[in-house]
């Protein structure tokens, strides 16, 4: 098997890996703000129900999660799970998982700005939603960047947990491959694959650092 | 008749661990009048104006302006006026801050612009106007577009007085506005302050600064222990014989 047919065979296992990440980074950071928001509410049924839930993300394997969510349907709700509804579990749950994540880094660089801020604006009449979406938020993205790279990065490698439900995302087919072939080769390039792929997260990232530190 | 803007009515505040901050403070402050209020640190001064400015709840007596109630308490529940009357008093008034707080991430002419077009609803055109005005008369022309963090402390004080400004508040307080500010940088702001008294805004200031408090006030409290010890003009009070706790405390700066 020549090098071009293995790398046209992973290509198709790259463009899933890649939507993974994307799907999941688009759905995880708008839901962790607001998980974050109601960790923080001093309704106490609700910021408890959170902690309860960020404690059983962080707490569990994300694979084991993944599985959970994938066989919910049936055991919960005795539904007939279609083979379609895999790529929809795996996203369900890599975007559930990482919230948890992403919702105590927004907490920490929510409560990092200082009450002074929320005051100059109480004062000159922001109502609460202004406050936080056009003079805190701001602030905390810009606090929050370096652990969100490190998270999207952890991201970018975990996306080849979704093997276990059988999602030809690129490292099951490079898997599948190097068994077939009896090589490594695949698995390398698999790997260099990730390195790339990180490299150009981290690169997008710094660039965003550096285009929000135009303040302090 | 002198018209009365703010009415601070038997104020007692009480916080959540039990400490009595204010035990009966009453001060009323007409239109033009410029008021000090000094005392040592830990008299209650920030308190005070914290709770005349709403951002914190009061535990006894009433807070009204221009004779409307903003927060008031009876048989041992405290009240806060109506949202409609609350954005009506809350208008009435400015503060600005020891450490300023301005927002790092507007520039200079953003800080000011904001709050005119998106609480105040002034059209953006003329909100630019009102902040190019402001910076004009408080000297900060040039800085416009700078971000806070490139600006000195004087600067960054200016330019929150003049964000406070730019939404036409009646009455506007300051809590110690120059005590963050290194010595060299304090005499910019007292300027502009003092300017202020001529053009007859109204203003409550707590300061630290006596000689500026002696030139600028109509009207000088002295605080202490949550109470106000003495009242009175700059002359009656910096007499030989005002209060005598008063002078011992004016004593330790010097004057
Ligand atoms: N949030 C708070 N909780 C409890 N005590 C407070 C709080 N804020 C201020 N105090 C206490 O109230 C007293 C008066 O404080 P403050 O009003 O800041 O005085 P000043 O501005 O005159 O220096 C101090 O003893 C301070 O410790
Ligand atoms: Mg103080």
């Amino acid at each position: 098997m020549s090098f071009g047919v293995i790398l046209s065979q992973l290509g198709g296992g790259m463009v899933k890996s890649i939507e993974i990440f994307v799907l999941t980074l688009l759905f995880s950071l708008p839901l962790g703000l607001f998980v974050a928001l109601g960790r923080m509410s001093k309704l106490k049924i609700l910021s408890g129900i959170i902690k309860i839930y960020i404690a059983i993300m962080r707490g569990t394997p994300l694979m084991l999660q993944l599985i959970v969510v994938y066989f919910a349907p049936y055991y919960v709700f005795g539904i007939n799970i279609s083979s379609g509804f895999r790529f929809t579990a795996v996203i369900i749950a890599f975007s559930i998982n990482y919230a948890a994540y992403f919702a105590e880094i927004f907490r920490a660089g929510i409560q990092s700005i200082s009450i002074g801020q929320w005051e100059a604006a109480q004062i000159l009449g922001y109502n609460k939603a202004q406050t936080f979406f056009k003079i805190i938020l701001p602030q905390v993205i810009q606090r929050i960047i370096p652990p969100v790279t490190n998270e999207t990065i952890t991201l970018v490698k975990d996306t080849s947990l979704s093997f276990v439900l059988s999602i030809a995302e690129m490292f099951t087919i490079a898997k599948q491959i190097g068994a077939r072939e009896a090589s490594i080769i695949p698995l390398m390039i698999a790997g260099l694959f990730y390195f790339i792929f990180n490299y150009i997260v981290a690169f997008g990232m710094d660039r965003f650092e550096k285009k929000m530190s135009y303040f302090r | 008749m002198a018209e009365v803007l703010v009415e601070i009515k038997n104020l007692k505040k009480t916080f959540e661990n039990g400490t009595e901050v204010l035990k009966d403070f009453n001060l009323s402050v007409n239109k033009g009048e410029v008021v000090s209020i000094i005392g040592p640190s830990g008299s209650g001064k920030t308190t005070a104006l914290r709770c005349a400015t709403m951002l914190t709840p009061i535990s006894g007596g009433s807070i009204s302006y221009l004779g409307k109630k903003a927060t008031w308490e009876e048989n041992g529940t405290v009240h806060v006026a109506n949202k409609h009357d609350m954005k009506e008093i809350k208008q009435s008034f400015g503060l600005v801050f020891q450490n300023f707080n301005l927002f790092p991430h507007y520039t200079v002419l953003q800080n000011i612009t904001d709050a005119q077009i998106h609480v105040a609803k002034v059209p953006k055109s003329e909100a630019i106007d009102r902040a190019v005005n402001l910076l004009d008369r408080l000297g900060l022309s040039d800085k416009r577009d700078f971000y806070p963090c490139n600006l000195s402390g004087g600067q960054q004080q200016r330019v929150s007085i003049a964000r406070a400004l730019a939404l036409q508040p009646k009455v506007l307080f300051f809590d110690e506005p120059t005590s963050a500010l290194d010595p060299e940088l304090t005499g910019e702001v007292l300027k502009v302050i003092k300017q202020l008294a001529s053009e007859h805004m109204t203003m409550i200031i707590v300061t630290h600064e006596m000689q500026f408090a002696r030139e600028v006030s109509d009207r000088i409290v002295f605080m202490e222990g949550g109470v106000i010890q003495a009242e009175g003009t700059p002359d009656e009070l910096f007499n030989a014989i005002g209060n005598t706790r008063f002078l011992e405390f004016v004593g330790k700066y010097n004057m």
